[in-house]
């Protein structure tokens, strides 16, 4: 491309301030073109391939232990760029008569160093093919899966019921006062439970993955966080919970996701920590209020006395108050591990 | 309001990322709150040999009380063959070899832990997660600790010692939340109150001489990199980028490597290596350049991205650095390279549409103005710590397990 010589001050191209250019979506889409140019130029081979090899090379060394960039088509590549050991070291020597020094000992070398490099050279182009297979096998792998997949339930969106007017909210911020740690409240949306929970003493913070959803009240000092609850709750203490409120997490999930759920609310929360499980019911789950979500979710509401079932064996004592809508229900079950049936 | 600072080097003659941030922000305290705020530190500057070259003793800069203790065991011989064994697999050395990793990467010195343990300040703050002070103090005090890992993705992260530094953090302040996500993936801290502060940006003005004049380079258009020119910094790789990419694209493109060079460079008729420059030449070669390229896989948070962006120049960014990738999305005001196909071809776009680095610019300089200027960034910080005072100490009856053990 050729390059546009004018400075970043004096394109003609502006920006207005009011325009509302979606950012991210425009990074997105040249990075997209970005790589396709790659694709498009690494095809062609304009550049050799041991100078590529050496550059990539050479950005590696000093990425991170865990560097998320690049796939296994990359490393695949370097591996095989790399597979060949080429027994002719180079000879060039800034030294007056260096050069044909080494051109001699490589002469006399040859055939020893040859041989080597020749079995090691056969030895990682096998692991090389070996790895070619694996990558094959796991994108056919994937592929399957891919059809197959269930997707984890999303945030359901019920304004109506996740809000501080909503009925089940005194019934909550009553059995989570005194709660033996702090309360994680998912998914937050705003932090408005957060807010109610803390005003009445509670050490409480929230976590939502819906993109941006926090980001405001948590530039305003609230404890809010842009994260999966599964992921989050992998990442927290052991028994160091002392409550978990969720809403608008579980009405949706499929079977697997719910159990992955129960064993870590049973690992996190503290003994006598409580949980309350917020829901909408099957009734409007399947009625044209039904949120969006109730069409596209891999699973369905649970009845409360399922849940009441499900957080027993998980040992959790539950009890489920009297709902004041038929639309909804919360379950509230306080961590008695010794009454766990696992 | 009584805050303490804890970090193994202070004082404006220091670069280092983790110490600057500390020194910023214990200044700023001050300065925009009010508070009182001392720092604990020791009479060292250099990270490498940790001498004491600074006078034991109290003393104050810019409203911040400074205690200076001596090192008694700077970084030492044998440190850098238990580092070489042990960065091969971290995760698996045992506790008592990674105390003493500690040790040896020094600076050793219990004048400051026994004076932080018996200071009586409200709250105290440890910055960073990785040297003698913190790792011995931050279980010892009895007042709240707050944490600033200022974490990368390295080797020691994963040493077993560090869960106990970890676990006895009350809070946790983050410089991104790739670095707070780069934690959750190795320690189990998510329940403690935490924030994503970062750092704000420098005052600096560009005094609106043309960069290029500055660079000795004439009207020639430029790409910039800023900080350390340091193999470990990416400098040695970003330049043999460059010196390919003129192979292949001949023209008058210049690059210009600005700050203390501690790696050699091949000397190159388009690649200008300038050492260390004043601040105002700083702000002038930047707002010159096309494009800024920060080339660093390892940085924490990265001022000198967000000191482009408040001169609205886009930048460019190595694609595995987590925490200016995550500038980059989050701004909408930068690209990413992780191949050398990936840069040229990042490199070729951006120089061939005016249009989308302005855009990328102004992106970048609003993402700035919303995030990091120190009035805002001081108000979430002192709101933070406020809470975690009015929450009080809390002594986790567990030990936090790295993950994956538990």
């Amino acid at each position: 491309m050729a390059e546009d010589t004018r400075g970043n001050d004096d394109a003609t191209t502006t920006v207005d301030a009011e325009t509302t250019v979606d950012v991210a979506a425009d990074l997105r889409r040249v990075m997209a073109e970005i790589d396709e140019e790659v694709r498009r130029r690494r095809a062609s081979g304009d550049l050799p391939a041991r100078v590529e090899r050496e550059l990539d090379e050479l950005f590696l060394q000093h990425s991170p232990v865990a560097g998320h960039g690049g796939g296994l088509a990359d490393a695949l590549r370097m591996v095989d760029a790399s597979a060949f050991i080429d027994p002719v070291v180079p000879v060039a020597s800034d030294k007056s008569g260096g050069a044909v020094v080494k051109k001699g000992l490589r002469t006399l070398n040859l055939w020893y160093i040859g041989f080597v490099t020749h079995q090691v050279s056969r030895f990682a182009t096998a692991v090389s093919r070996s790895l070619h297979l694996v990558d094959e096998r796991l994108q056919s792998l994937e592929r399957q899966l891919a059809a197959q997949r269930v997707p984890p339930a999303g945030v359901v969106e019920a304004p109506w019921a996740h809000g501080p007017g909503a009925w089940w909210v005194p019934v909550a911020a009553d059995a989570l006062a005194g709660a033996p740690g702090r309360v994680l409240h998912a998914a937050s949306g705003d932090g408005w439970l957060v807010r109610a929970l803390t005003g009445r003493g509670v050490d409480a913070y929230g976590i939502d993955l819906r993109p941006g959803v926090v980001a405001r009240a948590e530039l305003e000092g609230a404890d809010l966080r842009e994260e999966d609850l599964l992921e989050h709750l992998r990442a927290v203490a052991p028994l160091s919970l002392g409550g978990v409120v969720l809403s608008g997490v579980v009405d949706g999930m499929a079977p697997g996701e719910r159990r992955q759920l129960l064993g870590l609310l049973s690992d996190r929360v503290a003994p006598e920590g409580v949980l309350v499980v917020h829901s909408l019911s099957r009734a409007v789950w399947m009625s044209d209020r039904a949120p969006l979500a109730a069409d596209l979710a891999p699973g369905h509401p649970l009845r409360p006395a399922s849940w009441a079932s499900l957080l027993g064996s998980a040992g959790f004592e539950a009890a489920v108050p009297d709902p004041a809508s038929a639309d909804d229900y919360v379950v509230v079950a306080v961590h008695r591990p010794v009454h766990a049936h696992r | 309001m009584r805050v303490g600072f804890v970090t193994p080097r202070y004082g404006p003659e220091v670069m280092g990322g983790a110490e600057t941030a500390a020194r910023q922000l214990a200044e700023h305290l001050v300065a925009l709150r009010g508070w009182e705020v001392e720092v604990f530190s020791t009479c060292a500057l250099d990270h490498l040999t940790w001498e004491n070259v600074v006078a034991p003793g109290d003393s104050t800069l810019h409203g911040v009380v400074v205690h200076r203790f001596a090192v008694d065991a700077g970084r030492a011989p044998a440190f850098y063959a238990l580092d070489g064994r042990l960065r091969t697999a971290p995760s698996e050395a045992g506790r008592r070899e990674a105390e003493r990793w500690v040790e040896l990467n020094g600076p050793v010195s219990p004048g400051l832990v026994e004076a932080v343990r018996t200071s009586d300040l409200d709250v105290v703050a440890f910055y960073p997660y990785l040297h003698y002070p913190t790792v011995w103090s931050i279980g010892r005090v009895p007042m709240p600790a707050v944490l600033h890992p200022a974490a990368h993705d390295e080797p020691a992260l994963y040493l077993r010692v560090f869960a106990g530094t970890y676990g006895d953090a009350d809070a946790l302040c983050y410089h991104t939340v790739a670095e707070r996500r780069l934690v959750q993936r190795v320690y189990r801290v998510a329940e403690k109150p935490q924030i994503v502060l970062g750092l704000g940006v420098g005052e600096g003005v560009p005094t609106g001489r043309p960069g290029g004049e500055v660079l000795g380079i004439g009207d020639r258009p430029y790409v910039v990199s800023v900080g350390r020119v340091d193999e470990h910094k990416g400098s040695a790789m970003l330049a043999a980028f460059f010196r390919t990419y003129k192979e292949r694209h001949p023209g008058p493109l210049a690059l210009a490597l600005v700050g203390p060079v501690s790696a050699h460079i091949p000397d190159h008729p388009d690649v200008v290596v300038t050492g260390t420059v004043d601040e105002a030449d700083k702000w002038d070669i930047v707002r010159g350049a096309r494009v800024f390229v920060s080339p660093s896989a390892l940085e924490s948070f990265s001022l000198v991205v967000l000191d482009a962006w408040q001169v609205g120049v886009p930048v460019v960014v190595n694609g595995t650095c987590g925490p200016t990738r995550e500038h980059c999305e989050r701004s909408g005001g930068g690209l990413w390279f992780d191949s050398y196909r990936q840069f040229e071809a990042v490199l070729d776009r951006l120089l061939g549409d005016a249009g989308l680095r302005r855009r990328l610019g102004t992106a970048g300089r609003s993402y700035v103005a919303g995030h990091y200027q120190w009035p805002v960034l001081i108000d979430r910080y002192a709101g933070f710590l406020e809470q975690v005072v009015a929450r009080g100490k809390v002594r986790d009856h567990l030990r936090v397990p790295p993950r994956g053990t538990g």
